[in-house]
């Protein structure tokens, strides 16, 4: 299971999504009324404890020092109910305050009547700044609201293009996109596939028959306009809304409405909002991605199987060509047949470059799936030669092979096989664009810090735009010999490998038929362990 | 007359092994997956046993704990892979050494020969090994190159006698150390060192060595062809291994 499908699932079992998943049908419509009045009142019972606080501090405060800024004081209930739950309870807050302050401070005290025309100013004043700093205060935490819902909305919207980064398949990006959607309306949405029998990952999702039937039937007639299906067992209602194919390709979206009237009438809304999200993917290139992704996905199937089969395969048919013709090679009758000796040679030498070629792209493929992992070793650069040599035995028999190897070349920290692999690769090439008979050296020296082994031919040498372009993947001269055929891989495997152990190749060539040195340069790493003469000695 | 057993489910490398085998005088038996070649194998006597790895009933390295499980038969592993890894621990169950396909009859034979020849060394105790131009009594730990005496300190020649012991075949970094250094020493870089010292007291071009083979990843080998094919020693004769 995906990381994503974890999630959904993780959060399906753990919190019910949004509200339309509660199951209020059995609750009275009286008592969820009363509810309704109970949430509205808290912030106007709070408004009036807010000024009968203010009242008892300022009575307290007034008996010991007479006290003129009363109003003053009731401001504090005004500018905190204005801001915390809006401009009702504000003008509640001012009313309340202007009535109390009337009540207890101004006399005639305990009663509501006002004498002094000072003490009426007073008070009018007080209402006017009042109500005006409630609707300040309540606009203030209005939009604070806003700017902070927008900030949410940008910070989910970042969350979900960074969550389409990171999904690997189509599977996932749908899952990617029904969260998406679902947090941005508040409602479960599910996305259904253009025909039934093609079922996505909305399969699992409980969504009703008629929900889907709906779906099928306004993908068909391409509806501009949603519709509302209601579930008829549980009375649920669903908006079903066709998504244009250049948006997702994916057929219908389905927003789960609820059951009550209150929510079916909250349809319109949730078309807004669901018009907006679709932009939105519109704008992500949601369905690039998706489709991508797909692609991806079966690109690694495909490549799995190639690596998998095609080594399989394709090498077993060969090894068993290239092992009849040793045997062919060995047996009486044609020992003695050098014609027919001749033709065994030749179909044992295509065998085994087709071999080789096969083997270069099974490298290939594997190194742009999965990378180069080294397995480093400490290992005598002479082996390495040795080995290299070896394996390209029958391609350089024809020439004529100089080693110029120092007897003390440092210790190497490599992955052996693969340096051996881009040796080859070297000596190959060498033997594939030098003339038949001539010299290929082979050379070893020190360079700072660089074990260097090197290949000299006496071939058709680089131009300067050859030498930029060697070692890309697929690079082949246009000026080959006659007869030097393959893939152009296996240069920039070899370039790959001595990469990944640290080092890097360096072509150099005095200019066209004037022959090509390729270097191997290997990280040296301090060999001495002080030990190793007591290990060695006896 | 040496009887082999080639158990591998691909018919055309049975066919190709069969012919190989009769050209240098062996009997060939064949078996295509693991149940019939265990199944010939604890049936009747065979003297050498060549097994693919990758069988279609049981994994390869099963069948070779089975069989040393009860026998020490000359087995060599035929694989596809080049995983070294896979290569060291086929070697630790117990396979005398592998071939890599695609290979020569050549490489194969010479692979067969050193492993018959260990196996009757341990039985008839002969103690001069011979590899080209080298000989290495392993009793008086005499060790001659062309004839002549040849000075090898203590551990170039514990580094040569485990070679030599298993002439012809691979012998694992790891084995090696043990043999040279005891339980407690493993240290690669000594060796590769040490291997270097004795290679420049025996190979006629040390930095084109033709007796001392490196196996990348694995271990060393000592070429018993080095000097080109020895009387004997290519294509082991039918009255050579008589059972």
């Amino acid at each position: 299971m995906s990381t994503l499908e974890e999630r959904r699932t993780l959060r399906e079992l753990t919190a019910p999504l949004p509200a339309s998943n509660r199951d209020h049908g059995r609750v009275p419509y009286a008592q969820r009324w009363l509810g309704v009045v109970a949430a509205n009142a808290i912030p106007f019972v709070a408004t009036f404890v807010l000024v009968w606080l203010a009242t008892i501090s300022l009575v307290f405060v007034n008996y010991f020092v007479p006290f003129n800024l009363v109003s003053l004081v009731y401001m504090l209930p005004v500018v905190v109910a204005a801001t915390q739950w809006g401009i009702g309870p504000g003008i509640v807050a001012a009313v309340a305050g202007a009535a109390a302050a009337d009540f207890f401070f101004y006399p005639p005290l305990y009663s509501l009547v006002v004498r002094d025309p000072q003490h009426v100013v007073d008070l009018i004043l007080f209402l006017l700044v009042a109500l005006v700093t409630s609707n300040l205060a309540a606009r203030l935490k209005n939009e604070a609201l806003i700017s902070s819902r927008r900030e949410g909305e940008i910070r989910e919207l970042h969350a979900f293009s960074q969550g389409l980064a990171t999904c690997l398949t189509g599977r996932d990006l749908i899952f990617a996109v029904q969260d998406y959607l679902s947090n941005a309306l508040g409602r479960r949405a599910v996305l259904l596939a253009k025909a039934q029998d093609d079922r996505g990952p909305d399969d699992d999702l409980r969504v009703p028959e008629e929900v889907r039937r709906e779906a099928a039937k306004l993908i068909a007639a391409n509806a501009p306009r949603p519709s509302t299906v209601v579930e008829p067992r549980s009375r649920r209602a669903w908006l079903v809304r066709v998504i244009a194919p250049d948006i997702l390709g994916y057929g219908a979206i389905a927003v789960e409405l609820g059951d009550s009237p209150g929510e079916r009438a909250g349809a319109r809304h949730i078309e807004k909002l669901l018009d907006e999200a679709i932009v939105t993917l519109k704008h992500l290139k949601v369905k690039e991605a998706i489709e991508q992704a797909t692609i991806n996905y079966r690109t690694e199937i495909l490549r799995d199987a190639l690596v998998g089969g095609v080594s399989h395969e394709l090498r077993t048919p060969l090894a068993s060509i290239l092992g009849s013709c040793s045997v062919l090679n060995q047996m009486p009758a044609i020992a003695n047949d050098r014609q027919v000796q001749a033709l065994i040679e030749a179909i044992h030498d295509q065998a085994g470059q087709l071999d080789g070629e096969i083997r270069d792209l099974l490298d290939a493929t594997r190194i742009s799936a999965k990378g180069v992992h080294p397995q480093l070793m400490w290992t005598d650069p002479t082996d390495i030669v040795s080995a290299a040599l070896k394996q390209k035995e029958r391609r350089l028999a024809s020439h004529w092979i100089t080693l110029d190897i120092a007897r003390d070349v440092p210790l190497v920290h490599v992955d052996s096989i693969l340096v051996e692999q881009a040796l080859g690769q070297l000596l190959e090439n060498a033997a594939k664009y030098s003339p038949i008979g001539t010299e290929i050296r082979i050379g070893s020296r020190c360079e700072q810090d660089y074990v260097v082994l090197s290949v000299q031919d006496q071939g058709c040498g680089l131009t300067a735009d050859e030498r930029g372009q060697l070692g890309r993947r697929s690079f082949r001269g246009n000026r080959n010999p006659v007869g030097a055929n393959g893939s152009g891989l296996g240069l920039w495997i070899a370039s790959t490998f001595i990469a990944a152990n640290g080092g890097s190749l360096h072509a150099e060539s005095p200019g066209p038929n004037l022959g090509t040195t390729i270097s191997l340069r290997l990280p040296m790493v301090s060999a001495d362990t002080p030990e190793l003469v007591d290990a060695l000695d006896d | 007359m040496t009887k082999v057993l080639v158990i591998d489910d691909e018919a055309q490398i049975r066919r190709f092994l069969r012919a190989g085998f009769e050209l240098h005088g062996f009997t060939v038996m064949e078996a295509e997956n693991a149940a019939a070649g265990l199944r010939a194998a604890t049936m009747s006597t065979v003297d050498l046993i060549i097994l693919d790895l990758n069988l279609p009933d049981l994994e390869g390295s099963e069948v070779l704990e089975r069989i040393r499980s009860w026998s020490n038969i000359p087995i060599i592993v035929l694989s596809i892979h080049s995983d070294e890894h896979e290569k060291v621990r086929l070697l630790r169950l117990g396979a005398d050494d592998y071939v890599v396909k695609p290979f020569g009859i050549s490489e194969l034979l010479a692979r067969c020969d050193a492993a018959l020849r260990r196996h009757l060394r341990s039985t008839n105790r002969d103690p001069v090994v011979r590899a080209g131009p080298l000989t290495i009594d392993l009793v008086s730990r005499a060790v001659t190159l062309n004839g002549k005496r040849v000075q090898l300190t203590r551990k170039e020649y514990a580094l040569l006698h485990g070679l030599a012991a298993h002439v012809g075949l691979v012998v694992t970094h790891k084995q090696l150390m043990r043999e040279i250094w005891g339980n407690h020493a493993g240290n690669i870089q000594y060796l590769r060192i040490l291997v270097r010292k004795l290679r420049q007291k025996i190979e006629t071009d040390p930095t084109r060595p033709a007796l001392i083979i490196s196996e990348s990843g694995v271990g060393y080998r000592l070429d018993q062809g080095a000097a080109g094919p020895v009387q004997g020693q290519r294509g082991v004769s039918s009255d050579t291994y008589c059972t």
